[in-house]
């Protein structure tokens, strides 16, 4: 009994730390996916960028929190740039933009492999760690479970509680509709794609003490962010996300601890094979089934 | 049978269908045959390398020109290939038949693991975005297995899978006793390069050709018309695997060694741009496009230039936002309307 309580406890951080993991890489890129169709493949690099912008402010002096919330916007402005100059002229044009921003990922990754050079001396983890019967457990990472809980409800209340929220859902589901009764459309998308591009620099920021700081390091992200998001789907993207994000992690955190972290990203991309055969549109679409099947049957 | 050939090689699934086309077509033909016996073996090596290139490119624009489906992993097929040949090849050194086995061997992985793939997504009848991020996902996670396969518990027979240091001393192409290095590999390249173009522009002048065209098109119209589009959407993915997997393999003919990095995030980019400046719509264009760009990259890389990749990347999107159709297939429009032509066409209505 003494034994099996930690266990549970550590197999319950571990899960939710995959989870919280998988959300946060994958939430900017749900974001723009969901609200503009535009698949962000330079989605990595965004978060690149949001590390480096942390870890350059915060060797400067700025405290960890404040340099995470820099970041934000930091990469927010870029995006908004981004939308400006290019992804506007790709809308209705899925694989044009999955292209565009391809070449622009590799022009960031390059760019900042030039500019920075190979490697940059990482930020420590804040917080330390305690540890429960055999087990350790990171405080870090149980603060990063938190902010993905509360970057969903922040998302939640934006999207269902701001003018922007119902502007952008309704640009969504019928621009040209939208635009006729005075929704300034091309702003919501810059707004839009800004807010991704921001949510990526800040999931960035958040993982750059997890991570190595390289001009590459974008790559890491690239896998689990797209599985997720596969998984997820485009019905709704942020149930779909965190949905998707619990399900995998579900998955990957057994696989990974029996046969290592390799096996658990396979693991992974096993399971999006097997789960986009069962539900092509994702998660989301087979929750909002159950969902409206449910609504149907109380008003019955 | 060759009128046949004949005509479905001028039908319209490419550009170039003028008497003048023919004519400037068979001049870099003659070209490339007679450069190596004016340049030293190591330049027309370096030219070998475009040459294996094209049938990736065209790999690429089969699939998502003609086709409408993106990959962005084809490159796991090149590594796929090249590895199966690496091993099978190797196991067999004494044997002079090893090398074509492992040929055969290579393909046939790339086949049987596209078409798993391919049952996959298109029988699930996925949305068209996900794809080449499924792909993309795919030969990244190739990438990292191969990476760390260093150590000598990693070993297919005799032959080392070497983690991030590659496969070394992978044997040479031979037909029995005849061995493909130097010149003979160059005119290899050459013909396996013509090959599959004229192979792959009467394929798609064919029936099989215009139906996939009309999946892009409208796929469920073409399979309201009875056309079975899963299958054929499957089929080409595999064709255009193989391809890709055909230059893995004289990849690592050309420079018997492969690393993980040639399935790597980078390369990947690199069928796409060929395709995308080319022109996907259009064979010839992604041929040309490959060889043009494949020179580009090298001369910039070899001259230590560290913004090869920012440049590529740079033509990438100015490619996508001005010229979405391709740079070659732009150009080559243009002057199709030649201002004499047009003239003519005026003195005709009048």
């Amino acid at each position: 009994m003494s034994e099996s309580l930690p266990l549970a406890a550590s197999l319950i951080y571990q899960i939710g730390a995959t989870a919280a993991f998988l959300f946060l890489a994958a939430v900017g890129l749900v974001i723009i996916l969901g609200m503009m169709n535009i698949i962000n493949l330079a989605h990595g690099e965004l978060m690149m960028m949001g590390a480096y912008a942390a870890t350059i402010t915060h060797h400067a002096g700025l405290p960890f929190w404040a340099a995470v919330i820099a970041s934000f916007f930091v990469v927010a402005i870029f995006g908004a740039i981004m939308e400006l100059t290019i992804i506007r002229r790709f809308y209705g044009r899925e694989l044009g933009a999955l292209v565009v921003t391809w070449g622009i990922s590799l022009i960031m990754g390059q760019g900042a492999f030039l500019v920075f050079g190979p490697f940059m001396q990482a930020i420590k983890i804040p917080g330390g760690s305690f540890s429960y019967g055999a087990f350790s457990f990171s405080e870090y990472w149980i603060v990063l479970m938190l902010v993905s809980l509360l970057l969903v409800l922040a998302l939640w209340l934006v999207y269902n509680k701001t003018t922007y929220g119902l502007q952008a859902k309704a640009s969504m589901q019928n621009a040209e509709m939208a635009r006729s009764l005075g929704v300034p459309t091309k702003r919501i998308y810059t707004l839009t794609f800004a807010l991704g591009a921001g949510l990526a620099g800040l999931s960035g920021a958040l993982l750059a003490p997890t991570a190595t700081i390289a001009p590459f390091m974008g790559q890491q992200f690239v896998a689990p962010a797209f599985i997720t998001v596969v998984v997820g789907g485009g019905a709704n993207v942020i149930s779909g996300a965190v949905g998707s994000g619990v399900l995998l992690a579900l998955i990957k955190t057994p696989v990974g601890m029996a046969l290592g972290a390799f096996s658990g990203t396979v693991a992974l991309l096993i399971a999006a094979l097997i789960i986009i055969r069962i539900m092509p549109d994702g998660i989301s679409a087979r929750l909002q089934r159950v969902f409206d099947r449910r609504v149907q049957k109380r008003q019955s | 049978m060759i009128q046949r050939s004949l005509r479905l090689i001028g039908g319209p699934a490419d550009i170039g269908r003028t008497p003048l086309f023919w004519v400037g077509f068979a001049v870099a033909v003659a070209f490339f045959l007679l450069y190596p016996t004016q340049v030293s073996s190591f330049r027309a090596s370096n030219v070998a390398y475009y040459l294996l290139n094209v049938p990736m490119g065209l790999g690429m624009a089969l699939l998502w020109g003609y086709c409408g489906v993106l990959s962005f992993g084809h490159v796991a097929y090149f590594g796929i290939a090249a590895y199966l040949y690496g091993i099978i090849a190797g196991n067999m050194a004494g044997s002079s038949w090893g090398p074509l086995v492992g040929v055969g061997g290579g393909l046939l992985g790339c086949a049987i693991v596209a078409a798993i793939f391919g049952y996959f997504v298109f029988y699930a009848r996925v949305q068209k975005w996900i794809i080449p991020i499924l792909t993309l996902v795919f030969t990244l996670l190739l990438e990292t297995f191969l990476g760390q396969t260093a150590g000598y518990q990693w070993r297919v027979g005799t032959v080392l899978l070497g983690g991030y240091n590659g496969m070394t001393g992978i044997p040479w192409f031979q037909l029995g006793g005849f061995v493909f290095e130097g010149y003979s590999f160059y005119y290899l390249c050459l013909g396996i390069v013509i090959l599959t173009y004229f192979g792959l522009r009467m394929l798609m002048n064919a029936k099989f050709g215009q139906v996939v065209v009309a999946m892009r098109e409208d796929e469920l119209r073409t399979e309201m018309l009875g056309f079975d589009t899963r299958f054929r959407q499957c089929a080409v993915f595999v064709i255009s695997a193989m391809l890709a997997g055909l230059s893995g393999l004289l990849y690592v003919q050309w420079g018997n060694y492969i690393t993980p990095s040639q399935v790597g995030l980078l390369q990947a980019a690199l069928p796409v741009v060929w395709t995308a400046v080319g022109g996907r719509t259009s064979l010839l264009a992604v041929v040309i496009a490959t060889i043009v760009l494949n020179w580009l990259t090298y001369t910039l890389s070899s001259q230590g230039n560290q913004y090869a990749m920012v440049i590529i990347g740079g033509l990438l999107v100015v490619t996508m936002m001005f010229f979405p159709r391709g740079i070659v297939v732009m150009l080559a429009e243009t002057i199709g309307r030649r201002p004499w032509r047009r003239r003519q066409a005026a003195e005709g209505r009048s």
